[in-house]
């Protein structure tokens, strides 16, 4: 069975998911959170980060894999307007062998906002059989909003599958045209699209309040 | 219906479009034939409103209204639909979102209440069969993971959907085997009416053999240089291009 808990504007938390233990974790727009996770053998965390508030916002999430054959999945999405300015730091240490971890971030930034995700995934030495993916999508909205994307592996065992990626764009004028083409007006349009980017992470909330409450939030933000 | 005067487009600086001249009647089939880069989805694209297109002169009048003075979204409301030579893959959006808030935005351009679920099913499964459409395309996202063909018939789907009064499908049949050109043309041939205008652009001769030309135009030097029936595209079949191109060199 999976706990869940939700963390609002604590400064700084530790947790420890011990062995076999599967938890969810959602974070709704906290605006000052350094998180630390400890993993214990064959644990298994699911976590959403979610930043739909006008404040700006520091979320450093650290995930320490303790023991082997533990799973962890990040996930975050941030929209952000006016003149906010959002932080987002990943950690992910692998320190033995066999664990898995997974990260996705999309951020969708309007006005003058500004984001910053920092993505360190560092695999040891002893970590063999290792499996850890990191991808971080930026969308912008306005010429002046402004996204830094900085992920750092440090991979030092060498039988692991590995990957990041990060991109940085703006929306697809090509699926924009088609949809006007269909008689469907731009700002609609826009909205259509923006949805969609985001839904990527929200479709993985298993909490279907929770889900809705986020897509709500999107929307209002549209 | 159309009447498109003297006009002239850029795309990537490059002029296009050099004076085309061409006037489309209510309910007649013109197929714009020409090599390729010609410039016959250059035409497409100023005719539906493509940003990346410049017009620099002529006009173009759509049912009295001035088409160039409108957005895409107009244009594509008051009854202009193209079939695209790309379909755009758009990840995310389902069809049927999709689907409705197309249908939906033309009723409301229209002064009409959106469509009620039970009404855009029965539509949606009219259209399907006409086009041999199993339904589980429908509820992808948009164009995702198409086959080509695949692609090319949910164009003619959402024209069926639709319902515009001047379609022009850029290659449609391009890519498509013997059975989904048959299926595609003849679906055609149903959804139209004897309202319906459409241009077909078509580097071949055998989409015609089902949807039969009233004109067949040869695009040439940004500009309609010859003008024929059903027989040029024949023609044009056997013997290409090179003697056309040759009489109008300048
Ligand atoms: N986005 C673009 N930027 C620059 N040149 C383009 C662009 N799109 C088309 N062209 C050029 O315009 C010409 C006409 O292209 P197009 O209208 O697609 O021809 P056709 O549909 O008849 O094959 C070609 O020379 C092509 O290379
Ligand atoms: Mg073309």
């Amino acid at each position: 069975m999976s706990e869940e808990l939700l963390i609002n504007n604590s400064e700084k938390v530790e947790v420890e998911l011990s062995a076999g233990e599967q938890r969810q974790i959602r974070l709704l727009s906290p605006r000052n959170l350094h998180l630390t996770i400890h993993q214990k053998q064959g644990s298994d965390l699911l976590l959403h980060a979610v930043s739909l508030a006008d404040e700006d916002a520091h979320i450093s999430i650290n995930v320490f894999q303790e023991e082997p054959d533990c799973t962890t999945a990040l996930y975050g999405l941030a929209f952000t307007r006016g003149k906010q300015v959002v932080n987002i730091e990943t950690h992910v240490f692998h320190n033995v062998g066999h664990g898995k971890s997974s990260q996705l971030f999309k951020n969708v930034l309007a006005d003058d906002s500004r984001v910053s995700f920092y993505g360190e995934l560092k695999v040891l030495p002893d970590a063999q059989k290792t499996e850890a993916f990191q991808t971080n999508r930026n969308l912008l909205l306005s010429r002046s909003a402004k996204v830094e994307t900085r992920p750092q592996l440090e991979i030092y065992a060498d039988d692991v599958k590995c990957s990041h990626g990060a991109t940085t764009g703006q929306l697809d004028a090509n699926a924009l045209f088609y949809m006007q083409q269909r008689g469907i007006p731009k700002e609609q349009a826009q909205r259509l699209l923006l949805q969609a980017f985001l839904e990527e992470v929200v479709q993985t909330i298993p909490d279907e309040k929770f889900q809705a409450d986020v897509r709500r939030q999107i929307n209002e933000r549209l | 219906m159309l009447d498109i005067n003297n006009l002239h487009a850029t795309v990537g600086g490059k002029e296009i479009l050099k004076g085309l001249n061409l006037h489309i009647g209510e309910g007649e089939i013109h197929a714009l034939m020409g090599r390729n880069g010609a410039g016959k989805s250059t035409l497409s694209a100023v005719l539906t409103g493509n940003p990346a297109y410049t017009v620099t002169e002529g006009t173009v009048r759509f049912n009295g209204k001035d088409l160039l003075g409108m957005s895409p979204d107009e244009r594509a409301n008051e009854g202009l639909f193209l079939s695209f030579q790309y379909p755009v893959e758009i990840p995310g959006v389902s069809m049927v979102n999709f689907l409705k808030a197309a249908l939906n935005a033309k009723r409301k351009y229209q002064g009409l209440e959106p469509l009620s679920a039970s009404d855009f099913l029965k539509l949606k499964r009219e259209k399907e069969k006409l086009l041999e459409i199993t339904s589980g395309m429908q509820n992808r996202s948009v164009n995702e993971g198409f086959s080509g063909g695949e692609k090319k018939k949910n164009e003619v789907f959402q024209m069926a959907m639709l319902q515009p009064c001047l379609a022009i499908l850029d290659e449609t049949d391009s890519g498509l085997d013997v059975d989904a050109l048959r299926i595609v043309a003849e679906g055609f041939n149903k959804i139209r009416t004897d309202k319906m205008s459409a241009i077909i652009i078509t580097h071949y001769e055998r989409m015609l053999d089902y949807i039969h030309p009233d004109y067949v135009h040869v695009l040439y030097n940004g500009r309609i240089v010859t003008t024929g029936d059903a027989s040029l595209a024949k023609e044009i079949d056997d013997r290409g291009f090179d003697w056309i191109e040759e009489k109008y060199n300048d």
